[in-house]
């Protein structure tokens, strides 16, 4: 669970956390496409290196570490199985080697910039940002209300987690299967509040006249700045420069 | 039977959940541990079924020392109820329910039954038997989740805020069992907010602020304490107030008492 801590807001202070959420989200769209896109390593290895600038900027070096590590065990996985699977159909251990690199970086990038952008953008300004963009607003909401709970429900899953190991449960017990179905006494307890909380959450915004109107104002409106405007430029610029470099240049 | 030396936890650092406690509950105590949201005492009771083992000092429960035992083995002996029944009701019944924690410790059938059938009993769930537990109403669900750990009668026994939801019917019924089980010679420990249910049915209170051990000692004592409780953020019991506002000299939580001290500040009859 500690590896959601590497995408859960946190109020800052920095450039980048100002900077508007829709600049933001050009940075992730482009770059996330450049992950799929580039095979090599080293131009991955670039896509990567995209957001170590903002790291540093935004000051959110340790709970990004954190994301990382928490996604090395998937990492582990996919350099492992796409070896396995690239030698068994084509023989080539070299070609293995690298694919599975190339496979890992790309995973590991698109975490990076997943992250970047969810650490350092507050789930409110998100929301404001896609009903500006037209999204309608109970897409946003549901969004919106998505992030929001993640923390809760990994706090609740503790606490069931205690209480039913006060009642005797042993997680860690039994062959595999045994040690799956030890989680049923967790998740149910776990789905059935969350309905529960669903239906309250419901019933309270509809007690504050949720849906009241067709047309709802906002507290806050999104203006994009000078900084915006940077930031959105800079993140094409280099976009499109990786990309000549493979498009122009030829690098596979 | 049980026993903190000097045990000190923090959740982040620089900021301690408990702090240097100290505290010797003994066999067949009826104890209520009160304190301010955030005081503490969830992350003390936790610490008596090893769910959370000291970071510093000891915690030794039935001559275990926790750090050595594991959560399932105490389980045995102490029973913790959470707070919120949501949390713990999974079953597809009732009865299976309540027979969880029973198949958890490899408990034979013929003593599941009888576990199973005194928690029904006892807790008027007879109706319900055949019924998922998601069905009942929260104060049912409150009733069950009690009953699920009551049943396999473990030594010990904790409830996190037990009175919550229940009206008062169900609050006498509960301060009852609670009574007797203690006078079958069980420790039960009653963490709460709810004053006038600790100033009408539990003996002795532990009094946590702020991650330490305030006070403890007789409930009569710290209940009339008004520095004590204001310092905990506690809001006293109603005649604790009825005491200080008729300047009794030795002010009380006891209601005969009370009355007759009253009574005769009016010239009344002596009682």
């Amino acid at each position: 669970m500690k590896v959601l801590h590497g995408f859960e807001y946190r109020r800052g202070t920095s450039v980048i956390h100002k900077i508007d959420p829709r600049s933001k989200l050009i940075y992730v769209i482009l770059f996330t496409a450049l992950t799929v896109y580039f095979i090599n390593p080293l131009l991955l290895l670039l896509v990567l290196s995209s957001s170590f600038p903002i790291v540093l900027i935004s000051k959110i070096s340790n709970r990004w570490i954190q994301s990382i590590k928490g996604s090395l065990i998937f990492i582990a996985f996919i350099f492992i199985f796409n070896f396995i699977a690239i030698v068994l159909t084509t023989g080539s251990i070299w070609l293995a080697v690298t694919s599975g690199i190339s496979m890992a970086i790309r995973f590991i990038a698109l975490i990076s910039i997943f992250s970047v952008f969810f650490l350092t953008t507050s789930p409110e300004d998100l929301t404001q940002s896609m009903v500006q963009m037209r999204i309608p607003y109970d897409y946003a909401l549901t969004f919106n209300m998505a992030m929001r709970f993640v923390p809760t429900l990994s706090r609740e899953a503790q606490i069931i987690m205690d209480a039913q190991r006060s009642r005797g449960l042993e997680m860690e017990k039994g062959n595999l299967i045994q040690r799956i179905r030890n989680y049923i006494p967790v998740l149910i307890p776990l789905i059935v509040s969350s309905f529960r909380r669903a239906e309250l959450v419901a019933d309270a915004m509809e007690s504050r006249a949720f849906g009241a109107t067709k047309k709802r104002s906002s507290l806050y409106v999104l203006k994009m700045e000078n900084r915006d405007v940077l930031f959105f430029a800079i993140s094409v610029g280099s976009f499109l420069l990786l990309l000549s470099l493979k498009l122009v240049f030829g690098i596979q | 039977m049980i026993l903190f030396e000097d045990v000190s936890y923090s959740y982040a650092p620089g900021k301690y959940a408990l702090e240097h406690v100290n505290l010797s509950i003994g066999e067949a105590e009826l104890i209520a541990i009160l304190g301010e949201n955030g005081a503490g005492k969830t992350t003390l009771v936790k610490h008596i079924n090893g769910l959370l083992k000291p970071q510093s000092g000891k915690v030794t429960v039935c001559d275990i020392d926790t750090k050595n035992s594991t959560v399932a083995a105490l389980a045995r002996k102490v029973g913790l109820v959470f707070q919120n029944p949501d949390h713990q009701l999974f079953a597809e019944t009732v009865e299976k329910e309540l027979a969880f924690a029973l198949v958890n410790f490899g408990m034979p059938l013929l003593g599941m039954a009888s576990g199973v059938d005194w928690a029904i009993k006892e807790f008027e769930l007879n109706q319900y038997r055949e019924r998922p537990p998601f069905l009942l109403s929260g104060g049912e669900r409150k009733r069950l989740a009690l009953a699920s750990v009551l049943c396999y009668n473990p030594q010990i026994l904790i409830l996190d805020e037990p009175t919550t939801g229940q009206d008062s019917r169900q609050k006498s019924r509960l301060a009852n069992l609670l009574k007797n089980l203690n006078r079958e010679g069980k420790t039960v420990i009653v963490v709460t907010h709810d004053m006038e249910f600790v100033a009408d049915f539990i003996p002795r209170v532990v009094l946590l602020s702020k991650g330490k051990v305030i006070a403890e000692g007789p409930a009569e004592d710290i209940l009339t304490n008004r520095e004590l409780l204001m310092s905990a953020s506690l809001l006293p019991p109603q005649l604790a107030e009825l005491s200080w506002d008729l300047t009794l000299s030795k002010p009380s939580i006891d209601l005969e008492y009370v009355i007759s001290k009253a009574s005769s500040l009016l010239g009344g009859p002596q009682g």
